[in-house]
């Protein structure tokens, strides 16, 4: 080993950055797990105790089964809006496809507290630009920040806006990695653009919608700023916007219960890891 | 935090003070925007020139910064502003200097004894010298209340319309006139805690105990922010959204009960009103709501120094000037009639609105918060908002706000 010691030194700098910044809170954030601390007294062992209370308490459900209905409310029509302009940018009749592909791109480098603002701003209950157009049109407003759904619909909106054109890119990308001759062939079988859409390229792009389908549910399991600049710390009327990290944040730096943010942690990675292995599964299924 | 390092090393390392830089005492200071007056601690820096300040502006989260840097314990400054949220410190009172100790207690006479109580730990210890206050007063539509048939003069508004119940009946009579586009106030949360500032008690006793969901002061809270939803008077428009701003400007939301610091909130909100709102003393009496405080770290080097600095910024000449340069409402009662807190505004069709604050300053009743105010609080107007908001039953949703609020005290 010491011979090498050089080359040691070359690559140990990712992993004393890792050590320093990875290793050392994930441990930490296990052992505050166990402790009741209010970030600047005394830490004193609290056993299971913020474990327990995170079970039983019904706002950590709420939060969790909000994130689910943001998650389900964003990523099928993220997902499928993606594919659909994947396959639009993939298609050789379009033209400026760079200038459409930089484009779609854009949402996803805009600073999310801005498209925050601006969503704020349209889903408003009074003077809100949807409502004008509602109302200009004659129908009833609808108190979208007020009622659990529109709040939701607010939060997944801001989401399928920002991500959709992500995952359009990487749908393309895998579009482009499917050999022409395999259309080619079907084509000379006799098969329609619907048969060789369905038989060829769904079937070959089925890594690149798993890898899409995992990022999509990490995402929308640690969704926190969106909700958080559109309706506050608290989630808006009826928590309904109060989602597993808004709360963890909430309960940490606004509440002062840093052993129980710690807990909710662990308790927010084993849900992720769960949920992402059952949408592995689903996913998967399908092709064997 | 490179720079803080930089900034207080000259404190960290003792031996440098020898070295002929003619023993400059070095301090830090941390402040919001518009906490202190900029030109003002420029003049500290000629008056003290023992001391080397840097005073630094922390703009985001403030508590959230200061309170990591208390735990980090690490690039503390010497002098810290504090918020309301100044009792979340209590139970780390030992890192505070009690300012008891520097000779605070010579001068506690200058100022409102309510507020002084404030910065004073149960134990005694005080860590938070007084800054600006809150005092609270009704701001009011005077063409509104007017056109609907009820006293406009400030002198008559305060007279006639001085309880939560005069007040809701003036709420019927403007809900009836404009049919229901103007709304008496603004929305649930600011009844609830301008009925609840007016109090003397509020969740805690001094020993830490819980006084209970039925104290009369939570209560009569409760219920008359409830009654004001059922009664079709709150526009529900929140504080700090664009919103508020637009209702406020619109004419749509007649009066509010506010601290002092709302004027400025209201003026940049609602331009298109000048001249049409008037303030009056508040119904119910008179409470306070907000205002800052500056503490001392332990971790300071240079203590005494500090508090001079402190004292001298917050003098009731200093704090005088700032009330006139920043709008922040004076702690020290003795410039209360100083000609400058008489002046006439132009947005308050000409009222001179010092002398009502200035009265309502006098009037606030002790008030002991306790370390927890702030959880309890949030929960009880977190769920006076799904009232308000979402039509929520009040009976269901005050039994669940109950158990609430023992299962957080049980942490």
């Amino acid at each position: 080993m010491w011979e090498h010691r050089a080359l040691y030194v070359a690559i140990s700098p990712f992993y004393i950055l890792f050590a320093v910044f990875g290793l050392f809170p994930i441990g930490f954030s296990l052992y505050l797990a166990f402790h009741k601390w209010d970030g600047i007294g005394i830490m004193t062992y609290n056993g299971f105790n913020n474990f327990k209370y995170m079970l039983t308490d019904a706002e950590f459900w709420q939060a969790v089964g909000n994130t689910f209905m943001i998650w389900i409310y964003s990523t099928i029509p993220m997902l499928f809006f993606a594919l659909i302009i994947a396959f639009l940018l993939h298609a050789p009749f379009v033209k400026f496809r760079t200038l459409f592909r930089v484009g779609y791109f854009l949402p996803n480098v805009t600073s999310i507290v801005a498209v925050a603002i601006i969503f704020g701003a349209l889903f408003a209950n009074n003077y809100g630009f949807l409502n004008y157009l509602l109302q200009s049109v004659g129908l009833p407003v609808v108190e979208w920040l007020n009622a659990p759904w529109g709040i939701k619909v607010a939060i997944s909106s801001m989401v399928v806006w920002r991500w959709t054109g992500y995952n359009a890119v990487i749908y393309l990308a895998g579009l482009q990695s499917i050999p022409q001759t395999l259309y080619e062939a079907a084509k000379i079988d006799g098969a329609s653009a619907i048969q060789s859409f369905f038989r060829i390229t769904i079937p070959m792009l089925r890594p690149v919608i798993l890898f899409t389908v995992i990022t999509s549910t990490i995402g929308g399991m640690q969704l926190f700023t969106e909700p958080q600049v559109l309706v506050g710390n608290d989630g808006g009327a009826g928590a309904a916007g109060m989602t597993i990290v808004l709360y963890l944040y909430r309960e940490s730096f606004i509440n002062n219960y840093f052993g129980y943010g710690a807990a909710v942690g662990w308790g927010m990675f084993l849900i992720i890891a769960l949920f992402s292995i059952v949408n592995w599964k689903l996913v998967q299924g399908k092709s064997s | 935090m490179v720079c803080v390092l930089l900034i207080s090393g000259c404190s960290i390392w003792p031996g440098q003070d020898d070295s002929a830089n003619n023993k400059k005492v070095t301090l830090t200071l941390w402040y919001w925007n518009r906490s202190i007056d900029d030109k003002l601690i420029a003049r500290a820096k000629e008056k003290f020139p023992n001391i080397e300040l840097t005073a630094q502006k922390i703009g985001g989260d403030f508590k959230a910064k200061l309170k990591t840097t208390l735990a980090a314990r690490s690039g503390e400054p010497d002098i810290v502003a504090l918020n309301d949220w100044i009792m979340e410190l209590f139970p780390s009172e030992d890192r505070f200097y009690n300012l008891y100790d520097l000779g605070a207690g010579d001068i506690e006479d200058q100022y409102l004894p309510w507020k002084w109580k404030q910065g004073v730990t149960p134990n005694g210890q005080m860590i938070g010298f007084p800054m600006d206050t809150g005092p609270t007063a009704l701001f009011y539509r005077e063409d509104l209340f007017k056109e609907a048939g009820l006293p406009s003069d400030p002198e008559d508004v305060t007279r006639q319309i001085n309880s939560w119940d005069a007040y809701a009946a003036a709420g019927e009579k403007i809900k009836e006139k404009f049919g229901g586009k103007v709304f008496l106030t603004d929305n649930i949360a600011t009844v609830y805690n301008q009925v609840l500032s007016q109090a003397a008690e509020r969740y805690f006793r001094p020993d830490g105990s819980f006084i209970g969901m039925d104290s009369p002061t939570v209560r009569k809270s409760w219920d008359t922010a409830v009654a004001f939803k059922e009664k079709g008077l709150l526009a529900n428009a929140d504080g700090w959204t664009p919103g508020w701003n637009a209702a406020m400007n619109n004419g749509e939301v007649a009066s509010f009960v506010g601290a002092v610091w709302m004027k400025q909130v209201l003026q940049e909100a609602a331009p298109d009103t000048s001249g049409k709102w008037r303030v009056a003393r508040a119904p119910g009496g008179d409470g306070n709501n907000g205002g800052s405080f500056l503490s001392i770290l332990k971790s300071s080097e240079h203590p005494q120094e500090a508090f001079e600095l402190v004292r001298w910024l917050q003098s009731p000449e200093n704090q005088l000037e700032q009330y006139q340069t920043l709008n922040l409402f004076p702690s020290a009662p003795g410039v209360f009639d100083d000609s400058a807190m008489t002046e006439k505004e132009p947005f308050f069709g000409g009222q001179a609105t010092g002398p009502v604050f200035a009265d309502s300053a006098q009037q606030v009743p002790d008030a002991f918060f306790g370390e927890r105010y702030p959880s309890v609080h949030n929960i009880i107007t977190r769920r006076l908002n799904d009232i308000a908001k979402q039509n929520a039953n009040p009976q269901q949703v005050w039994t669940d706000t109950v158990h609430r609020v023992e299962r957080e005290l049980q942490r």
